[in-house]
C-alpha cells in the first residue's frame, strides 16, 4: 500500500513536472509586452487611435506572435511625463514586461528614459521629437523610435515649397517643442535652400483667433505659408483666418495636421492645402499600410492618421525582434535583438531599420506628400 | 506622554513615515507610488499651511515647486553642483516670490489673492516654456543626477518622507507658537489682530513664504527622483490637485493634507476612464465643499465631538452636578483625538 | 494697425458675454462663478452635435441646465458655510467636471461650426459676417442688462441684494433667489458666448479655463460693477490681443490675460466691501 502510494506520488509528480513540458515543447514561453500611451490628455488624439489600431492587430494574431503567446498590457500616461515614468515602472516591475510601446509624448520618453536604462527594458517611442534619441543622453541604449523623427521628410517638404517658386515664406507654428523645432529647423534650411522666412510667429494650443498672425503674414508679403501644428483646432482656425483676411497664397503643413480630424475640422477651406503625412493609411494606402487597414476594418476601427500606423511600426518590430531571439526572452535581449533587426516586414511605407548607431527606426521614405483634395489626403506620386 | 501630547501630529506623521518606509519597498511600484505621494504631500502641505492658517488661497504652489525643481536641474546639469547645493536655492527662491507676492496681496480679499496666485502661476509656466536658455524651453531639462548617498529607491523614499515629517514638525511648532496663537486671531478678526499690536502683513507673508520653501523642497525632490523636469512636468494642474488634496483632507488641520493626497491619489488610481480624472476631482472638491466644509478630518472631528459630548452627558448624569462636565469633557476630548489637540480653534 | 484694432473689437464683443456673468454674479454675491468657460464649452459641443438651429436650442439648454447645477450647489453651500471663496472653489469643481465629461462624451476633437463661406467686403476690410452677428447679438444682450438693471424691479432687487444683502432680505427681496437667477443668466449668457465662438473659430475640449479667464479679466479692467464696463472691457481686452499678436511674439499674447488679471487685482478692482459698510 504504502509503496503503491509512493509510485503514484512519484508519478504524479512526474508529469507535474514534465506536463507543461511536454504539451508544449515546440512553443515559446509566453512574454508580455507593455503599452503606455497617452489616452487622455491632449496627446490623446494619437493615443487613442495608438490604442485601438494595437488591439485589432492584437486580435488579429489571437494573442500570439509566430506561436508564441504574447499578453499586451496598456497604462495611460495621461500626456504628463511623470504618469509616462509612473507606467513604464509599474509596467516594468510589477507586469514583468520586456518591452514597452511608448510613451506617447517626447517629454514622456525624456522622464521615463532612466528608468528604462536603470530597469533594462527598452522602449519604442512613437514621437518624432529629436531629441529622444540623443547620443547624448545616458539612456540612448534603451530608446528607439518606430516613427520617422520630426526632421525626415521637412527637407523634401521645404525643396517642393521652393520649387513652387516661394521665395518669402511665413510660418506659424504652435507653442511646444514640436511647434518650436519645426520653426528652428526651417531657419537652418533656409539658408541652404535660399528661401527666407519673413514671419514666423507662435500660437497657443487654445488660440481662436488668428486673424492678427494672418494679417501679419499679409503685410509681410508672404508667398507661401508652412503649418508646423499638430493640434487640429488651431489649423482649421487658421484656415478660417486665412479665408477671412483674404491671403491667397499656397498653404503647407507638416505632417502633424495629417490627421482626418484635421481635414473634418477645416472643412471646404482645407483644399488645395499641401500636407506632409507619415504614410497615408487614411485615404490612399499602399499595399502594407492596405492591411492595417483591414485588420482595423474587422474589428470594427477605423484609421484616424499616422498613429495607427505608429503603433502598427511598433507591434511589427516586437514580433521581428520575438522572431529573432535565441533563447530566454528579457529586456536586454529584446534590446540588443532590436538593435539588428533591418528590412523587416511592416504595414507601413518606408523601411523599417535600426542599428547600433541609428535608433531611428524610419525615414524620409516613410513619409510623403499629399494634397487634400475632395476632403481626402490624396499622396503624390512617389 | 506629555511629549507625545503636545506635537502629536508629528508622531502620527513619524508613524505613517516609518511604515511607508518599511512597507513600499517590497514592491517596486508601490515604492514609486508612495515616493511620488510623499513628494505631492509636501506640496499639498505648503497648500495647507498657506490656505489653512494664512487664509490666502494659493493656486501657485505648483508653480513654487517647479521653481525649486528647476533651479536644482540647473544647479546640478549646469554647473555640476551637488545636489544639496541646489537644495538651498529650491528653498530660497520660491520662498523669495512668495515673499514678494504676499506683501502685495494681504490687503485683498480671499477670491482676489486665489486669482492673483492662478495668474502669477500661469505667466511663470509661459516663462518656463519660452525661456529655453535657462529652462530648456518645451523639452526640458533631462539628466538630471540623483542625490549622492540616495540614488538606491528606498534610500530616496525614506530622504521623502523624513522631508514630510520635517515639513509636519514645522508646521506644528509654528502652530504652537506665539506666531501661530497670533494667526488665529488675525484669521477670526483682522482688525483686531491688528489692534492688539499683531504685525499682520509681515506674519502672512512670513507664512506665504514657509509654504512656499515646502513647496520648493518638494520640487526639489521631483527632479532629483524623476531626474526629467518640463515645464508640463509641475504645472497649473499639479497646483490645482495640490489645493484639492488640501481642502479634501482638511486645509485647517495639519494633517489635513496628507490624508487629503493619500485618498485622492489612491483613489485617482482606481478610475475606470482616465477621461473621468477631472470628473472626480471636481466632483470630491464639490462634495467636500457641501458635506463637510473643514474637510474629511474635520467631518472626522465633529464626529468625534459628537460622540463625547454624548458621552460626557451620560457621564454627567450618572455622577453629580454640572462643574465636572467642563473638565471631563475636555479630558475626553483630549484623549479621544490626538491630532486634534494641536489644532488651532477654527 | 487699424485692421488688427477692428478685428481686435470683433472678438472683443464675444468677451464681453464671457464677462457679463462675472459681473451680474459678483455684484449680486461678492464671489465668482468659474465655471462660465465651461457653460461656453459644453454648449458649443452640443450644437456641433446636433446640427441645424435646433443645436444652437440644445447648446443653450445644455448650459443652462449645467448652471442650474451651480444654482443648486450654491444653495446648498449658503446654508452649511459663508465665505464667497467656498462658492468659488466649488464653481471650480464644477467646471473640472463638465470638461471632463464633455471629454468623455465627445473626446478630444474640436468643435466647428461654419455658417458664411463668403466674406463681406468694406473698402479692402474683408469681414466675415459672422463678426457682425457678434457684435450684434453681444451688443443687444450687454444692453439688455444694462436696461434690466436700471430699469427694472428685477434690476433693482439685484442691486439691492448687492449693496446690503441683509437690508434686502428685510425689504422682502428674495436674495436667494436673485442670486440663483444670476447664475442662470451666467449660464445662457457664457453658452451664447459659447456658440458665437463655435462659429467664429472654434474651440477643443481644453478650452473652459482659459474662456473663464478671460471673461474675468475682461470684467475686472474698468470695474466689475456695470455691464457696460464689461462691455468695454472685452472690447478692450480683444484689441490689446491683436494688437499684441500683430506687433509682438506669441509669448507675450499668451501673457496677456493672466497679466492684466494680476496687475488689476494688484491694484485693489476686486474689493467687494466698497458697497456696503463692512471692514475692509
Amino acid at each position: 500500500m504504502h509503496s503503491i502510494l509512493k509510485r503514484a506520488l512519484a508519478l504524479v509528480a512526474a508529469v507535474a513536472a514534465f506536463g507543461p513540458g511536454i504539451g508544449h515543447a515546440q512553443d515559446k514561453p509566453a512574454v508580455k509586452i507593455g503599452a503606455v500611451l497617452s489616452m487622455s490628455g491632449p496627446a490623446a488624439v494619437f493615443g487613442i487611435p495608438e490604442r485601438d489600431s494595437l488591439n485589432s492587430l492584437i486580435k488579429e494574431g489571437g494573442g500570439t506572435m509566430d506561436g508564441r503567446k504574447v499578453d499586451f498590457v496598456f497604462c495611460d500616461d495621461k500626456t504628463n511625463p511623470t504618469e509616462a515614468s509612473r507606467c513604464v515602472t509599474q509596467l516594468i516591475s510589477d507586469e514583468k514586461v520586456v518591452a514597452i510601446i511608448g510613451p506617447g509624448t517626447g517629454s514622456g520618453i525624456l522622464a521615463a528614459g532612466p528608468v528604462a536604462q536603470r530597469l533594462s527594458v527598452p522602449l519604442l517611442g512613437p514621437a518624432g521629437t529629436v531629441a529622444i534619441t540623443d547620443k547624448a543622453n545616458a539612456f540612448y541604449p534603451w530608446i528607439f523610435r518606430i516613427a520617422p523623427n520630426d526632421t525626415a521628410g521637412m527637407e523634401s517638404l521645404w525643396k517642393q515649397i521652393v520649387a513652387k517658386g516661394a521665395k518669402k515664406v511665413a510660418i506659424i507654428y504652435q507653442e511646444d517643442a514640436y511647434g518650436k523645432f519645426g520653426s528652428e529647423f526651417a531657419q537652418k534650411l533656409s539658408k541652404d535652400l535660399g528661401f527666407t522666412i519673413v514671419e514666423s510667429v507662435g500660437v497657443p494650443y487654445t488660440a481662436t483667433d488668428l486673424t492678427p498672425q494672418v494679417t501679419k503674414f499679409r503685410n509681410a508679403g508672404a508667398e507661401a505659408v508652412f503649418m508646423q501644428l499638430s493640434v487640429t483646432s488651431l489649423g482649421a482656425s487658421f484656415l478660417k483666418a486665412v479665408n477671412e483676411v483674404g491671403l491667397k497664397v499656397p498653404l503647407y503643413a507638416n505632417s502633424g495636421l495629417a490627421q482626418k480630424g484635421f481635414i473634418d475640422a477645416a472643412g471646404p477651406l482645407g483644399e488645395g492645402v499641401r500636407v506632409l503625412s507619415i504614410g497615408n493609411v487614411v485615404y490612399d494606402p499602399t499595399p502594407p499600410e492596405q492591411k492595417l487597414v483591414a485588420i482595423m476594418a474587422k474589428n470594427g476601427f477605423k484609421p484616424q492618421g499616422w498613429g495607427d500606423l505608429l503603433a502598427g511600426n511598433g507591434y511589427m518590430t516586437i514580433k521581428a525582434a520575438l522572431a529573432k531571439i535565441n533563447g530566454p526572452v528579457t529586456g536586454q535581449a529584446m534590446r540588443d535583438t532590436i538593435e539588428t533587426l533591418c528590412g523587416f516586414e511592416t504595414l507601413s511605407m518606408g523601411k523599417g531599420c535600426f542599428s547600433k548607431d541609428n535608433h531611428d527606426g524610419w525615414a524620409a521614405d516613410a513619409t510623403i506628400l499629399t494634397t487634400i483634395r475632395g476632403g481626402q489626403f490624396r499622396s503624390d506620386a512617389k | 506622554m506629555s511629549l507625545f501630547g503636545s506635537r502629536p501630529n508629528t508622531w502620527i506623521m513619524a508613524g505613517v513615515g516609518a511604515l511607508a518606509c518599511a512597507v513600499a519597498p517590497l514592491n517596486p511600484v508601490w515604492l514609486d507610488s508612495v515616493i511620488l505621494t510623499g513628494i505631492l504631500a509636501l506640496i499639498s502641505l505648503s497648500a495647507g499651511l498657506s490656505f489653512g492658517q494664512a487664509g490666502i488661497l494659493s493656486m501657485a504652489q505648483g508653480a513654487f515647486a517647479a521653481i525649486g525643481a528647476y533651479a536644482t536641474a540647473v544647479c546640478s546639469t549646469r554647473f555640476g553642483l551637488p545636489a544639496w547645493a541646489g537644495l538651498a536655492l529650491a528653498i530660497a527662491l520660491p520662498s523669495a516670490l512668495a515673499w514678494g507676492l504676499a506683501r502685495m496681496v494681504t490687503r485683498m480679499p480671499e477670491l482676489a489673492v486665489a486669482l492673483a496666485t492662478l495668474a502669477l502661476a500661469t505667466l511663470l509656466e509661459i516663462v518656463a516654456r519660452n525661456w529655453d536658455a535657462v529652462t530648456g524651453g518645451y523639452v526640458g531639462i533631462a539628466g538630471i543626477p540623483p542625490v549622492e548617498g540616495f540614488s538606491v529607491g528606498w534610500r530616496f523614499n525614506i530622504l521623502v518622507w523624513v522631508f514630510v515629517l520635517l515639513a509636519v514638525l514645522a508646521y506644528e511648532n509654528l502652530m504652537r507658537s506665539a506666531h501661530g496663537r497670533a494667526l488665529n486671531i488675525v484669521r477670526h478678526d483682522r482688525t483686531r489682530a491688528m489692534a492688539d499690536g499683531i504685525a499682520v502683513a509681515p506674519l502672512l507673508s512670513a507664512m506665504l513664504a514657509t509654504s512656499g520653501a515646502m513647496a520648493g523642497a518638494g520640487g526639489w525632490l521631483y527632479a532629483h527622483y524623476i531626474t526629467y523636469m518640463s515645464p508640463g512636468s509641475l504645472d497649473t494642474h499639479a497646483s490645482i490637485s495640490a489645493l484639492l488634496m488640501a481642502v479634501v483632507g482638511g486645509a485647517g488641520y495639519i494633517l489635513g493634507p496628507v490624508l487629503g493626497t493619500f485618498l485622492l491619489n489612491l483613489l485617482g488610481k482606481l478610475l475606470p476612464a482616465q477621461e473621468a480624472q477631472g470628473l472626480f476631482y471636481g466632483g470630491a472638491l464639490i462634495l467636500i465643499l457641501l458635506v463637510a466644509p473643514a474637510g474629511l478630518l474635520g467631518w472626522l472631528q465633529a464626529l468625534a465631538d459628537r460622540r463625547t459630548a454624548r458621552r460626557a452627558r451620560a457621564t454627567s448624569n450618572a455622577a453629580a452636578p454640572a462643574a465636572p462636565a467642563g473638565p471631563a469633557a475636555q479630558a475626553g476630548r483630549e484623549a479621544d483625538n490626538p491630532a486634534r489637540a494641536a489644532e488651532p480653534a477654527r | 494697425m487699424l485692421e488688427y484694432a477692428f478685428r481686435g473689437l470683433l472678438n472683443g464683443t464675444v468677451y464681453a458675454l464671457l464677462a457679463l456673468p462675472m459681473t451680474l454674479f459678483f455684484t449680486t454675491a461678492a464671489t465668482v462663478d468659474f465655471a462660465v468657460g465651461a457653460y461656453a464649452l459644453l454648449a458649443a459641443a452640443v450644437a456641433t452635435a446636433i446640427p441645424g438651429p435646433v443645436g444652437v436650442l440644445a447648446g443653450l439648454a445644455s448650459a443652462l441646465a449645467a448652471s442650474s447645477v451651480m444654482a443648486v450647489v450654491y444653495v446648498l453651500l449658503k446654508r452649511t458655510s459663508e465665505g464667497g471663496i467656498r462658492v468659488a472653489l466649488a464653481s471650480f469643481g464644477l467646471s473640472l467636471a463638465i470638461a471632463s465629461i464633455v471629454l468623455m462624451v465627445w473626446g478630444t476633437k474640436p468643435f466647428v461650426r461654419q455658417t458664411f463661406m463668403t466674406m463681406l467686403e468694406f473698402g479692402g476690410l474683408r469681414v466675415n459676417p459672422q463678426g457682425l452677428v457678434n457684435v450684434a447679438v453681444s451688443v443687444a444682450l450687454v444692453g439688455a442688462t444694462w436696461l434690466v438693471l436700471q430699469r427694472t424691479q428685477l434690476g433693482r432687487m439685484m442691486r439691492a441684494a448687492a449693496v446690503n444683502a441683509q437690508g434686502a432680505e428685510l425689504a422682502a427681496i428674495p436674495v436667494i433667489g436673485v442670486q440663483c437667477g444670476t447664475l442662470l443668466a451666467g449660464g445662457l449668457l457664457g453658452g451664447t458666448a459659447g456658440l458665437l465662438i463655435l462659429h467664429s473659430s472654434g474651440m477643443d475640449f481644453t478650452a473652459s479655463l482659459g474662456l473663464t479667464f478671460i471673461g474675468f479679466a475682461a470684467a475686472i479692467i474698468f470695474g466689475i460693477h456695470s455691464p457696460l464696463r464689461c462691455l468695454a472691457g472685452g472690447l478692450a481686452i480683444g484689441v490689446i490681443e491683436a494688437l499684441s499678436a500683430g506687433y509682438t511674439s506669441g509669448m507675450v499674447t499668451s501673457m496677456l490675460p493672466s497679466a492684466f488679471m494680476l496687475v488689476v487685482l494688484l491694484s485693489g478692482q476686486l474689493r467687494a466691501g466698497r458697497y456696503s459698510g463692512d471692514r475692509p
